[in-house]
Protein backbone atom coordinates (compact mmCIF):
# COMPACT_ATOMS: atom_id res chain seq x y z
CA UNK A 1 0.00 0.00 0.00
CA UNK A 2 2.63 2.13 1.32
CA UNK A 3 5.03 1.63 -1.78
CA UNK A 4 1.80 2.79 -4.07
CA UNK A 5 1.89 5.89 -3.00
CA UNK A 6 5.23 6.28 -2.76
CA UNK A 7 5.32 5.30 -6.46
CA UNK A 8 5.04 8.73 -8.04
CA UNK A 9 8.08 10.22 -6.18
CA UNK A 10 10.22 7.55 -7.94
CA UNK A 11 10.29 9.20 -11.25
CA UNK A 12 12.49 12.06 -11.67
CA UNK A 13 9.58 13.54 -13.98
CA UNK A 14 6.46 13.31 -11.62
CA UNK A 15 8.59 14.96 -8.44
CA UNK A 16 9.64 17.81 -10.74
CA UNK A 17 5.90 18.10 -12.36
CA UNK A 18 4.65 17.91 -8.28
CA UNK A 19 7.41 20.50 -7.50
CA UNK A 20 6.89 22.74 -10.26
CA UNK A 21 3.03 22.52 -9.70
CA UNK A 22 3.30 23.80 -6.05
CA UNK A 23 5.60 26.63 -7.08
CA UNK A 24 3.27 28.18 -9.80
CA UNK A 25 -0.02 27.10 -7.75
CA UNK A 26 1.16 29.61 -4.89
CA UNK A 27 2.37 32.40 -7.09
CA UNK A 28 -0.67 32.46 -9.01
CA UNK A 29 -2.53 32.06 -5.82
CA UNK A 30 -0.85 35.05 -4.32
CA UNK A 31 -1.34 36.94 -6.92
CA UNK A 32 -5.21 35.60 -7.49
CA UNK A 33 -5.92 38.14 -3.91
CA UNK A 34 -5.23 40.88 -5.91
CA UNK A 35 -6.78 39.86 -8.73
CA UNK A 36 -10.31 38.73 -6.89
CA UNK A 37 -10.25 42.18 -5.31
CA UNK A 38 -9.15 44.09 -8.49
CA UNK A 39 -11.74 43.47 -9.91
CA UNK A 40 -9.52 42.11 -12.76
CA UNK A 41 -10.43 37.94 -13.05
CA UNK A 42 -12.08 38.42 -16.64
CA UNK A 43 -8.54 40.54 -16.88
CA UNK A 44 -6.62 36.93 -16.05
CA UNK A 45 -9.06 35.10 -18.75
CA UNK A 46 -8.06 37.02 -21.21
CA UNK A 47 -4.20 37.81 -20.69
CA UNK A 48 -3.77 33.97 -20.29
CA UNK A 49 -5.33 33.33 -23.73
CA UNK A 50 -3.25 36.16 -25.42
CA UNK A 51 -0.06 34.80 -24.63
CA UNK A 52 -0.70 31.64 -26.71
CA UNK A 53 0.49 33.51 -30.56
CA UNK A 54 3.47 34.54 -28.10
CA UNK A 55 4.14 31.13 -27.33
CA UNK A 56 3.94 29.70 -30.61
CA UNK A 57 5.88 31.74 -32.23
CA UNK A 58 8.76 31.39 -29.13
CA UNK A 59 8.72 27.60 -30.12
CA UNK A 60 9.05 28.13 -33.96
CA UNK A 61 12.05 30.63 -33.37
CA UNK A 62 13.66 28.52 -30.32
CA UNK A 63 13.40 31.84 -28.38
CA UNK A 64 12.16 30.93 -24.50
CA UNK A 65 9.06 30.75 -24.80
CA UNK A 66 8.41 33.17 -21.98
CA UNK A 67 9.42 36.07 -23.96
CA UNK A 68 7.26 35.74 -26.65
CA UNK A 69 4.24 34.62 -24.68
CA UNK A 70 5.19 38.10 -22.39
CA UNK A 71 5.05 40.36 -25.76
CA UNK A 72 1.79 39.30 -26.85
CA UNK A 73 0.20 39.25 -23.46
CA UNK A 74 1.14 42.78 -22.74
CA UNK A 75 0.67 43.69 -26.21
CA UNK A 76 -2.99 42.39 -25.99
CA UNK A 77 -3.34 44.23 -22.58
CA UNK A 78 -2.42 47.34 -24.18
CA UNK A 79 -4.73 47.04 -27.11
CA UNK A 80 -7.44 46.54 -24.93
CA UNK A 81 -6.78 49.75 -23.36
CA UNK A 82 -6.49 51.56 -26.44
CA UNK A 83 -9.99 49.91 -27.40
CA UNK A 84 -11.33 50.71 -24.92
CA UNK A 85 -10.02 54.90 -24.39
CA UNK A 86 -11.13 55.14 -27.71
CA UNK A 87 -14.34 53.52 -28.81
CA UNK A 88 -17.81 53.30 -26.49
CA UNK A 89 -17.66 49.96 -26.09
CA UNK A 90 -17.70 48.44 -22.47
CA UNK A 91 -14.97 46.89 -21.30
CA UNK A 92 -16.27 43.28 -21.40
CA UNK A 93 -16.90 43.47 -25.11
CA UNK A 94 -13.48 45.01 -25.36
CA UNK A 95 -11.71 42.22 -23.23
CA UNK A 96 -14.13 39.64 -25.20
CA UNK A 97 -12.70 40.70 -28.61
CA UNK A 98 -9.30 41.21 -27.91
CA UNK A 99 -8.33 37.94 -26.38
CA UNK A 100 -10.31 35.86 -28.78
CA UNK A 101 -8.72 37.37 -31.06
CA UNK A 102 -5.00 36.90 -30.13
CA UNK A 103 -5.86 33.15 -29.31
CA UNK A 104 -7.55 32.54 -32.49
CA UNK A 105 -4.20 34.02 -33.95
CA UNK A 106 -2.46 31.42 -31.77
CA UNK A 107 -4.49 28.55 -32.56
CA UNK A 108 -3.80 29.44 -36.38
CA UNK A 109 -0.13 29.40 -36.29
CA UNK A 110 0.25 26.44 -34.14
CA UNK A 111 -1.91 24.57 -36.89
CA UNK A 112 0.16 25.95 -39.58
CA UNK A 113 3.38 24.88 -37.97
CA UNK A 114 2.87 21.55 -36.06
CA UNK A 115 5.76 20.16 -35.99
CA UNK A 116 7.12 22.55 -33.32
CA UNK A 117 4.98 23.22 -30.39
CA UNK A 118 1.55 20.48 -29.97
CA UNK A 119 -1.48 22.21 -29.07
CA UNK A 120 -2.23 20.04 -26.56
CA UNK A 121 0.31 20.86 -24.13
CA UNK A 122 -0.61 24.45 -24.95
CA UNK A 123 -4.08 24.30 -24.30
CA UNK A 124 -4.41 21.49 -21.90
CA UNK A 125 -0.88 21.88 -20.34
CA UNK A 126 1.69 19.66 -20.40
CA UNK A 127 3.66 19.42 -16.58
CA UNK A 128 4.74 15.71 -17.07
CA UNK A 129 6.99 16.80 -20.08
CA UNK A 130 8.32 19.78 -18.93
CA UNK A 131 11.81 20.76 -19.62
CA UNK A 132 14.60 21.91 -18.06
CA UNK A 133 14.99 25.29 -19.99
CA UNK A 134 11.04 25.49 -19.66
CA UNK A 135 11.78 24.90 -15.64
CA UNK A 136 14.17 27.27 -15.48
CA UNK A 137 11.93 30.02 -17.02
CA UNK A 138 9.09 29.39 -14.62
CA UNK A 139 11.74 29.73 -11.76
CA UNK A 140 12.80 33.05 -12.72
CA UNK A 141 9.18 34.34 -13.62
CA UNK A 142 7.99 32.84 -9.85
CA UNK A 143 10.99 34.01 -8.12
CA UNK A 144 10.60 37.84 -9.16
CA UNK A 145 6.63 37.80 -8.65
CA UNK A 146 7.28 36.84 -5.27
CA UNK A 147 10.08 39.09 -4.75
CA UNK A 148 7.99 41.95 -6.31
CA UNK A 149 4.71 40.82 -4.10
CA UNK A 150 6.63 40.34 -0.90
CA UNK A 151 8.08 44.36 -0.37
CA UNK A 152 5.01 45.87 -2.19
CA UNK A 153 1.83 44.19 -0.99
CA UNK A 154 0.87 46.94 0.86
CA UNK A 155 0.98 49.62 -1.76
CA UNK A 156 -0.49 47.10 -4.21
CA UNK A 157 -3.45 46.20 -1.40
CA UNK A 158 -3.55 50.00 -1.04
CA UNK A 159 -4.28 50.30 -5.33
CA UNK A 160 -6.95 47.59 -5.17
CA UNK A 161 -9.07 49.58 -2.46
CA UNK A 162 -8.59 53.17 -2.87
CA UNK A 163 -6.33 53.91 -5.84
CA UNK A 164 -7.13 57.49 -5.33
CA UNK A 165 -5.93 57.49 -1.81
CA UNK A 166 -2.39 55.89 -2.75
CA UNK A 167 -2.57 59.06 -5.81
CA UNK A 168 -2.87 61.67 -2.80
CA UNK A 169 -0.22 59.97 -0.62
CA UNK A 170 1.96 60.87 -4.23
CA UNK A 171 2.27 57.41 -4.78
CA UNK A 172 2.92 56.96 -8.74
CA UNK A 173 -0.60 54.49 -9.38
CA UNK A 174 0.46 54.27 -13.05
CA UNK A 175 3.37 51.98 -12.57
CA UNK A 176 1.16 50.01 -9.90
CA UNK A 177 -1.38 49.21 -12.69
CA UNK A 178 1.14 48.23 -14.88
CA UNK A 179 3.44 46.27 -12.31
CA UNK A 180 0.16 44.15 -11.59
CA UNK A 181 -0.63 43.91 -15.64
CA UNK A 182 3.19 42.65 -15.99
CA UNK A 183 3.44 40.35 -13.10
CA UNK A 184 -0.48 39.01 -14.27
CA UNK A 185 1.15 37.87 -17.61
CA UNK A 186 4.09 36.30 -15.98
CA UNK A 187 2.31 34.69 -14.04
CA UNK A 188 -0.16 33.18 -16.65
CA UNK A 189 2.45 32.17 -18.45
CA UNK A 190 4.44 30.24 -16.17
CA UNK A 191 1.08 28.84 -15.24
CA UNK A 192 0.22 27.99 -18.94
CA UNK A 193 3.08 24.74 -18.35
CA UNK A 194 0.69 23.37 -15.33
CA UNK A 195 -2.86 23.33 -16.60
CA UNK A 196 -2.88 25.02 -20.06
CA UNK A 197 -4.16 28.28 -21.24
CA UNK A 198 -7.81 27.06 -20.97
CA UNK A 199 -7.75 26.70 -17.11
CA UNK A 200 -5.22 29.48 -16.04
CA UNK A 201 -7.72 31.88 -14.92
CA UNK A 202 -8.75 29.17 -12.51
CA UNK A 203 -5.46 29.39 -10.30
CA UNK A 204 -5.35 32.90 -10.88
CA UNK A 205 -8.80 33.51 -9.24
CA UNK A 206 -10.14 30.49 -7.63
CA UNK A 207 -7.76 30.58 -4.50
CA UNK A 208 -8.48 34.23 -3.40
CA UNK A 209 -12.15 34.11 -4.35
CA UNK A 210 -11.64 31.29 -1.93
CA UNK A 211 -9.87 32.85 0.81
CA UNK A 212 -12.31 35.78 0.17
CA UNK A 213 -15.26 34.11 1.72
CA UNK A 214 -13.66 32.74 4.54
CA UNK A 215 -11.59 36.12 6.00
CA UNK A 216 -12.25 39.37 6.55
CA UNK A 217 -8.32 39.70 7.21
CA UNK A 218 -6.13 40.77 3.70
CA UNK A 219 -3.32 39.37 5.34
CA UNK A 220 -5.03 36.24 6.25
CA UNK A 221 -6.65 35.92 3.01
CA UNK A 222 -3.32 35.98 1.38
CA UNK A 223 -2.32 32.96 3.76
CA UNK A 224 -5.22 31.01 3.18
CA UNK A 225 -4.83 31.34 -0.83
CA UNK A 226 -1.37 30.54 -0.65
CA UNK A 227 -1.68 27.89 1.39
CA UNK A 228 -5.00 26.32 -0.77
CA UNK A 229 -2.94 27.36 -4.14
CA UNK A 230 0.35 25.29 -2.97
CA UNK A 231 -1.60 22.25 -1.31
CA UNK A 232 -3.89 21.93 -4.29
CA UNK A 233 -1.34 21.74 -7.08
CA UNK A 234 1.05 19.34 -4.95
CA UNK A 235 -2.08 17.23 -4.57
CA UNK A 236 -3.53 17.72 -7.46
CA UNK A 237 -0.13 16.78 -9.90
CA UNK A 238 0.45 13.90 -7.43
CA UNK A 239 -2.91 12.40 -7.38
CA UNK A 240 -2.95 12.90 -11.69
CA UNK A 241 -0.75 10.30 -11.15
CA UNK A 242 -2.94 7.42 -10.19
CA UNK A 243 -5.74 8.68 -12.43
CA UNK A 244 -3.57 8.98 -15.31
CA UNK A 245 -5.64 12.08 -15.80
CA UNK A 246 -4.76 15.81 -16.96
CA UNK A 247 -2.65 17.13 -14.49
CA UNK A 248 -4.91 20.31 -14.98
CA UNK A 249 -7.78 19.05 -14.62
CA UNK A 250 -6.76 17.52 -11.30
CA UNK A 251 -5.91 20.55 -9.65
CA UNK A 252 -8.59 23.20 -10.77
CA UNK A 253 -10.72 20.00 -9.68
CA UNK A 254 -9.47 20.03 -6.31
CA UNK A 255 -9.74 24.14 -6.16
CA UNK A 256 -13.30 24.19 -7.44
CA UNK A 257 -14.11 21.82 -4.64
CA UNK A 258 -12.30 23.75 -1.80
CA UNK A 259 -14.36 26.93 -3.28
CA UNK A 260 -17.58 24.83 -3.06
CA UNK A 261 -16.98 23.90 0.84
CA UNK A 262 -15.71 27.56 1.27
CA UNK A 263 -18.81 28.90 -0.44
CA UNK A 264 -21.32 26.51 1.85
CA UNK A 265 -19.29 26.16 5.31
CA UNK A 266 -17.86 29.55 5.25
CA UNK A 267 -18.11 30.68 8.95
CA UNK A 268 -18.99 34.21 8.50
CA UNK A 269 -19.76 34.43 4.34
CA UNK A 270 -20.51 30.93 3.21
CA UNK A 271 -24.60 29.92 2.84
CA UNK A 272 -25.27 27.97 5.87
CA UNK A 273 -23.47 30.74 8.21
CA UNK A 274 -26.34 33.47 6.51
CA UNK A 275 -28.84 31.17 6.54
CA UNK A 276 -28.64 31.08 10.33
CA UNK A 277 -27.86 34.62 10.41
CA UNK A 278 -31.09 34.99 8.48
CA UNK A 279 -33.43 32.65 10.65
CA UNK A 280 -31.50 34.67 13.98
CA UNK A 281 -32.95 37.90 13.04
CA UNK A 282 -36.03 36.46 12.14
CA UNK A 283 -36.53 35.05 15.66
CA UNK A 284 -35.03 38.29 17.31
CA UNK B 1 0.43 79.15 14.78
CA UNK B 2 3.93 78.32 13.42
CA UNK B 3 5.31 80.60 10.53
CA UNK B 4 4.97 77.35 8.52
CA UNK B 5 0.84 77.57 8.80
CA UNK B 6 0.87 81.05 8.41
CA UNK B 7 2.18 80.72 4.73
CA UNK B 8 -0.31 78.30 3.41
CA UNK B 9 -2.53 78.72 0.95
CA UNK B 10 -4.48 76.78 -2.10
CA UNK B 11 -4.14 78.38 -5.31
CA UNK B 12 -6.08 77.33 -8.35
CA UNK B 13 -5.24 79.74 -11.10
CA UNK B 14 -7.15 79.73 -14.96
CA UNK B 15 -7.71 75.65 -14.25
CA UNK B 16 -9.12 73.99 -18.08
CA UNK B 17 -9.83 71.01 -18.10
CA UNK B 18 -10.50 68.81 -20.92
CA UNK B 19 -12.00 64.94 -21.14
CA UNK B 20 -10.17 62.67 -23.89
CA UNK B 21 -13.43 62.79 -25.71
CA UNK B 22 -12.41 66.77 -26.68
CA UNK B 23 -15.34 67.87 -24.13
CA UNK B 24 -13.76 70.86 -21.70
CA UNK B 25 -15.43 70.11 -18.16
CA UNK B 26 -13.61 73.34 -15.81
CA UNK B 27 -12.74 76.57 -18.40
CA UNK B 28 -10.70 79.24 -16.91
CA UNK B 29 -11.32 78.16 -12.98
CA UNK B 30 -9.83 80.31 -10.51
CA UNK B 31 -9.85 81.12 -6.82
CA UNK B 32 -7.52 80.92 -3.81
CA UNK B 33 -7.57 79.99 -0.70
CA UNK B 34 -5.38 81.05 2.42
CA UNK B 35 -5.15 79.40 5.63
CA UNK B 36 -7.99 78.48 8.26
CA UNK B 37 -10.75 78.32 6.30
CA UNK B 38 -13.80 76.32 5.25
CA UNK B 39 -14.78 76.24 1.75
CA UNK B 40 -17.56 75.13 0.24
CA UNK B 41 -17.36 73.81 -3.30
CA UNK B 42 -21.11 74.24 -5.10
CA UNK B 43 -22.90 73.56 -7.60
CA UNK B 44 -25.00 70.88 -9.36
CA UNK B 45 -23.77 67.54 -11.19
CA UNK B 46 -21.99 68.00 -14.07
CA UNK B 47 -21.41 71.47 -13.36
CA UNK B 48 -17.44 70.40 -12.96
CA UNK B 49 -17.19 70.29 -9.72
CA UNK B 50 -15.68 67.16 -9.38
CA UNK B 51 -13.18 67.69 -12.04
CA UNK B 52 -12.25 71.05 -9.64
CA UNK B 53 -12.31 68.76 -7.18
CA UNK B 54 -10.15 66.34 -9.01
CA UNK B 55 -7.73 69.11 -10.21
CA UNK B 56 -6.78 70.21 -6.80
CA UNK B 57 -5.70 66.54 -5.83
CA UNK B 58 -3.76 66.54 -8.86
CA UNK B 59 -5.96 63.31 -10.49
CA UNK B 60 -6.49 65.04 -13.87
CA UNK B 61 -3.91 67.20 -15.40
CA UNK B 62 -5.12 70.61 -16.55
CA UNK B 63 -4.56 71.53 -20.44
CA UNK B 64 -3.89 75.12 -19.11
CA UNK B 65 -3.67 76.61 -15.74
CA UNK B 66 -2.26 75.38 -12.47
CA UNK B 67 -2.99 74.59 -8.87
CA UNK B 68 -0.60 75.66 -6.28
CA UNK B 69 -0.07 74.29 -2.56
CA UNK B 70 1.46 76.93 -0.75
CA UNK B 71 3.70 78.17 -4.12
CA UNK B 72 4.37 74.35 -4.97
CA UNK B 73 2.90 72.26 -7.77
CA UNK B 74 0.30 69.62 -6.23
CA UNK B 75 2.52 66.98 -7.80
CA UNK B 76 5.33 67.91 -5.03
CA UNK B 77 2.07 69.21 -2.78
CA UNK B 78 0.87 65.19 -2.22
CA UNK B 79 4.59 63.81 -1.80
CA UNK B 80 4.95 65.92 1.20
CA UNK B 81 1.95 64.30 2.08
CA UNK B 82 0.23 68.03 2.54
CA UNK B 83 -2.88 66.51 0.99
CA UNK B 84 -5.63 64.56 2.47
CA UNK B 85 -8.88 62.94 0.82
CA UNK B 86 -12.00 62.20 2.18
CA UNK B 87 -13.95 60.09 -0.72
CA UNK B 88 -17.71 59.87 -1.36
CA UNK B 89 -19.20 56.74 0.12
CA UNK B 90 -19.69 55.30 -3.23
CA UNK B 91 -16.55 54.44 -3.98
CA UNK B 92 -15.42 52.30 -1.83
CA UNK B 93 -15.54 49.16 -1.83
CA UNK B 94 -17.42 48.35 1.67
CA UNK B 95 -16.60 44.63 1.20
CA UNK B 96 -12.44 44.96 0.97
CA UNK B 97 -11.39 42.73 3.78
CA UNK B 98 -9.48 45.96 5.44
CA UNK B 99 -10.31 46.67 9.55
CA UNK B 100 -10.88 50.29 10.48
CA UNK B 101 -6.98 50.17 11.80
CA UNK B 102 -5.85 49.33 8.45
CA UNK B 103 -7.56 51.91 6.72
CA UNK B 104 -6.52 54.80 9.07
CA UNK B 105 -3.10 52.90 8.72
CA UNK B 106 -3.41 54.00 4.95
CA UNK B 107 -2.76 57.15 5.95
CA UNK B 108 0.47 56.88 7.63
CA UNK B 109 1.81 55.15 4.13
CA UNK B 110 3.34 58.64 3.29
CA UNK B 111 5.33 58.66 6.19
CA UNK B 112 6.25 54.77 6.00
CA UNK B 113 9.27 53.24 4.37
CA UNK B 114 9.54 51.14 1.09
CA UNK B 115 7.99 48.47 2.74
CA UNK B 116 5.23 50.61 4.58
CA UNK B 117 5.99 48.96 7.81
CA UNK B 118 3.80 51.50 10.49
CA UNK B 119 6.49 52.01 13.34
CA UNK B 120 4.90 53.20 17.23
CA UNK B 121 4.66 56.62 16.07
CA UNK B 122 2.73 55.64 13.02
CA UNK B 123 0.49 53.75 15.16
CA UNK B 124 0.12 56.18 18.07
CA UNK B 125 -1.57 58.79 15.48
CA UNK B 126 -3.55 56.14 13.93
CA UNK B 127 -5.11 55.39 17.68
CA UNK B 128 -5.08 58.94 18.55
CA UNK B 129 -7.00 60.06 15.52
CA UNK B 130 -9.81 57.34 15.51
CA UNK B 131 -10.29 58.52 19.16
CA UNK B 132 -10.65 61.77 18.05
CA UNK B 133 -14.22 60.51 16.11
CA UNK B 134 -15.14 58.48 18.82
CA UNK B 135 -14.10 55.45 16.71
CA UNK B 136 -11.46 53.56 18.75
CA UNK B 137 -13.67 51.09 19.90
CA UNK B 138 -14.11 49.94 16.58
CA UNK B 139 -10.65 49.69 15.57
CA UNK B 140 -11.09 45.73 14.68
CA UNK B 141 -13.95 45.56 12.48
CA UNK B 142 -14.44 45.05 9.13
CA UNK B 143 -15.32 48.58 7.39
CA UNK B 144 -18.36 46.85 5.98
CA UNK B 145 -20.06 46.52 9.34
CA UNK B 146 -19.74 49.87 10.30
CA UNK B 147 -23.08 52.33 9.76
CA UNK B 148 -22.65 55.44 7.21
CA UNK B 149 -21.99 57.57 9.92
CA UNK B 150 -19.27 55.57 11.45
CA UNK B 151 -17.54 54.55 7.97
CA UNK B 152 -17.52 58.54 7.29
CA UNK B 153 -15.72 59.06 10.64
CA UNK B 154 -13.02 56.41 9.76
CA UNK B 155 -12.10 58.18 6.93
CA UNK B 156 -11.98 61.58 8.42
CA UNK B 157 -9.59 59.25 10.77
CA UNK B 158 -7.53 58.25 8.58
CA UNK B 159 -7.56 62.00 6.65
CA UNK B 160 -6.07 63.29 10.53
CA UNK B 161 -4.00 60.21 10.53
CA UNK B 162 -2.39 61.39 7.35
CA UNK B 163 -1.63 65.51 9.26
CA UNK B 164 -2.01 67.32 5.86
CA UNK B 165 -2.89 71.02 5.92
CA UNK B 166 -4.93 71.01 2.90
CA UNK B 167 -7.74 68.35 3.67
CA UNK B 168 -11.07 67.16 0.77
CA UNK B 169 -14.04 66.41 1.47
CA UNK B 170 -16.61 65.17 -1.00
CA UNK B 171 -19.76 64.87 -0.06
CA UNK B 172 -19.36 64.41 3.40
CA UNK B 173 -23.16 64.26 4.33
CA UNK B 174 -24.47 62.10 2.41
CA UNK B 175 -25.94 58.97 3.83
CA UNK B 176 -24.79 60.25 7.16
CA UNK B 177 -26.48 60.42 10.04
CA UNK B 178 -27.37 63.66 12.15
CA UNK B 179 -24.61 63.10 15.11
CA UNK B 180 -22.01 61.93 13.08
CA UNK B 181 -22.86 65.60 10.82
CA UNK B 182 -22.56 67.09 14.36
CA UNK B 183 -19.12 65.32 15.41
CA UNK B 184 -17.38 66.25 11.25
CA UNK B 185 -18.40 69.58 11.31
CA UNK B 186 -17.30 70.01 14.85
CA UNK B 187 -13.94 68.59 13.87
CA UNK B 188 -13.90 70.53 11.14
CA UNK B 189 -14.12 73.62 13.01
CA UNK B 190 -11.46 72.85 15.22
CA UNK B 191 -9.12 72.13 12.04
CA UNK B 192 -9.76 75.36 10.92
CA UNK B 193 -8.70 77.16 14.38
CA UNK B 194 -5.41 74.72 13.64
CA UNK B 195 -4.79 77.00 10.09
CA UNK B 196 -5.77 74.31 8.01
CA UNK B 197 -7.76 74.65 4.54
CA UNK B 198 -10.98 72.49 4.04
CA UNK B 199 -12.16 71.96 1.10
CA UNK B 200 -15.85 70.42 1.00
CA UNK B 201 -17.65 69.32 -2.16
CA UNK B 202 -21.05 69.56 -1.51
CA UNK B 203 -24.81 69.69 -3.03
CA UNK B 204 -26.21 70.22 0.57
CA UNK B 205 -26.78 74.21 -0.07
CA UNK B 206 -28.57 74.35 3.91
CA UNK B 207 -25.45 72.92 5.44
CA UNK B 208 -23.31 75.46 3.68
CA UNK B 209 -23.87 78.57 5.50
CA UNK B 210 -24.04 76.78 8.92
CA UNK B 211 -20.59 75.95 8.71
CA UNK B 212 -18.38 77.21 5.79
CA UNK B 213 -17.19 80.59 5.67
CA UNK B 214 -15.99 80.79 2.24
CA UNK B 215 -18.11 79.76 -1.22
CA UNK B 216 -16.85 78.72 -4.34
CA UNK B 217 -19.74 78.47 -6.71
CA UNK B 218 -18.64 76.88 -10.46
CA UNK B 219 -20.72 75.73 -13.23
CA UNK B 220 -18.43 75.15 -16.04
CA UNK B 221 -15.96 77.36 -14.53
CA UNK B 222 -15.96 79.37 -11.13
CA UNK B 223 -19.08 81.83 -11.00
CA UNK B 224 -18.27 83.53 -8.10
CA UNK B 225 -15.64 83.10 -4.54
CA UNK B 226 -15.32 84.72 -1.55
CA UNK B 227 -16.89 84.54 1.97
CA UNK B 228 -19.92 82.74 2.11
CA UNK B 229 -22.08 86.03 3.33
CA UNK B 230 -21.02 87.76 0.39
CA UNK B 231 -21.11 84.88 -2.47
CA UNK B 232 -24.32 82.89 -1.22
CA UNK B 233 -27.16 85.26 -2.85
CA UNK B 234 -30.01 84.08 -4.39
CA UNK B 235 -28.85 85.89 -7.81
CA UNK B 236 -25.93 83.92 -7.57
CA UNK B 237 -27.28 80.83 -7.19
CA UNK B 238 -29.65 81.04 -9.71
CA UNK B 239 -27.07 81.77 -12.09
CA UNK B 240 -25.10 78.70 -10.70
CA UNK B 241 -28.16 76.01 -10.34
CA UNK B 242 -30.45 77.70 -13.17
CA UNK B 243 -33.71 76.61 -12.97
CA UNK B 244 -33.22 73.24 -11.29
CA UNK B 245 -33.44 74.01 -7.24
CA UNK B 246 -37.08 74.16 -6.28
CA UNK B 247 -38.70 77.11 -4.81
CA UNK B 248 -40.73 77.74 -2.04
CA UNK B 249 -41.66 81.41 -1.69
CA UNK B 250 -43.98 82.37 1.31
CA UNK B 251 -45.22 85.39 0.18
CA UNK B 252 -46.82 83.33 -3.00
CA UNK B 253 -47.97 80.49 -0.48
CA UNK B 254 -50.43 79.64 1.37
CA UNK B 255 -48.38 81.10 4.20
CA UNK B 256 -49.96 83.91 6.38
CA UNK B 257 -49.01 87.44 7.24
CA UNK B 258 -46.47 88.40 4.53
CA UNK B 259 -46.26 92.00 4.05
CA UNK B 260 -44.60 92.50 0.38
CA UNK B 261 -41.15 91.15 1.56
CA UNK B 262 -40.34 87.45 1.58
CA UNK B 263 -38.73 84.59 3.19
CA UNK B 264 -37.61 82.49 0.71
CA UNK B 265 -36.78 78.56 1.63
CA UNK B 266 -34.48 76.87 -1.08
CA UNK B 267 -33.77 73.13 -0.83
CA UNK B 268 -32.77 70.57 -3.33
CA UNK B 269 -33.32 67.54 -1.10
CA UNK B 270 -31.98 68.04 2.38
CA UNK B 271 -31.34 70.85 4.83
CA UNK B 272 -32.90 74.06 3.33
CA UNK B 273 -31.19 77.09 2.26
CA UNK B 274 -33.33 80.23 3.69
CA UNK B 275 -32.85 83.90 3.14
CA UNK B 276 -34.81 86.13 4.90
CA UNK B 277 -37.28 89.34 4.43
CA UNK B 278 -33.75 91.18 3.57
CA UNK B 279 -32.44 88.84 0.87
CA UNK B 280 -30.19 88.12 3.48
CA UNK B 281 -29.01 84.36 4.68
CA UNK B 282 -30.60 82.87 7.51
CA UNK B 283 -28.92 80.40 9.78
CA UNK B 284 -30.77 77.55 11.61
CA UNK B 285 -29.59 78.01 15.29
CA UNK B 286 -30.18 81.54 16.63
CA UNK B 287 -26.91 80.08 19.44
CA UNK B 288 -23.67 82.01 18.50
CA UNK B 289 -25.62 83.76 16.08
CA UNK B 290 -27.23 86.74 18.36
CA UNK B 291 -25.34 89.63 16.93
CA UNK B 292 -26.74 88.83 13.80
CA UNK B 293 -30.08 88.51 15.08
CA UNK B 294 -29.93 91.78 17.08
CA UNK B 295 -28.27 93.57 13.53
CA UNK B 296 -31.24 92.67 11.89
CA UNK B 297 -33.41 93.13 14.64
CA UNK B 298 -34.06 97.09 13.30
CA UNK B 299 -35.04 96.87 10.05
CA UNK B 300 -36.99 94.43 10.17
CA UNK B 301 -39.16 95.28 12.59
CA UNK B 302 -39.30 99.14 11.28
CA UNK B 303 -42.43 100.50 9.75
Amino acid sequence: MIDTLLLPFQYEYMLKAICVSGLIGGVCAFLSCFVTLKGWSLMGDALSHSVVPGVAVAYQLDWPFAAGAFVTGLLAALGMGFVKTKTRLREDAVIGVVFTSFFALGLLLISLFPARVDLRSIVFGNILGISDPDILQVLIISGVTLVVLGLKWNDLKLFCFDPNQARALGINTTVLHFTLLTLLSATAVAALQTVGACLVVAMLVTPGATAYLLTDRFGIMIGIAVSMGIGSSLAGAYVSYFFDGSTGGCIVTLQSALFVLALVFGPKHGLLAARAKRRAAFLA
Amino acid sequence: MSKESAELELQVRNVTVGYPNGNIALRDATFHLSAGCICALVGINGSGKSTLFKAVMGFVRPIRGEVLISGQPVKTALKRNQVAYVPQSEEVDWSFPVSVWDVVLMGRYGYMNFLRISRAEDRRIAAESLSRVGMLEFRERQIGELSGGQRKRVFLARALAQRSRVILLDEPFTGVDVKTEGTIIELLRELRAAGHIILVSTHNLGSVPEFCDQVVLVNRTVLAFGPTVEIFTEANLARAFGGTLRHFRFDESTVQKHDGRSVTVLTDEERPLVFGKGGHLEYGQRAGRESVVEQRAEPEDGP
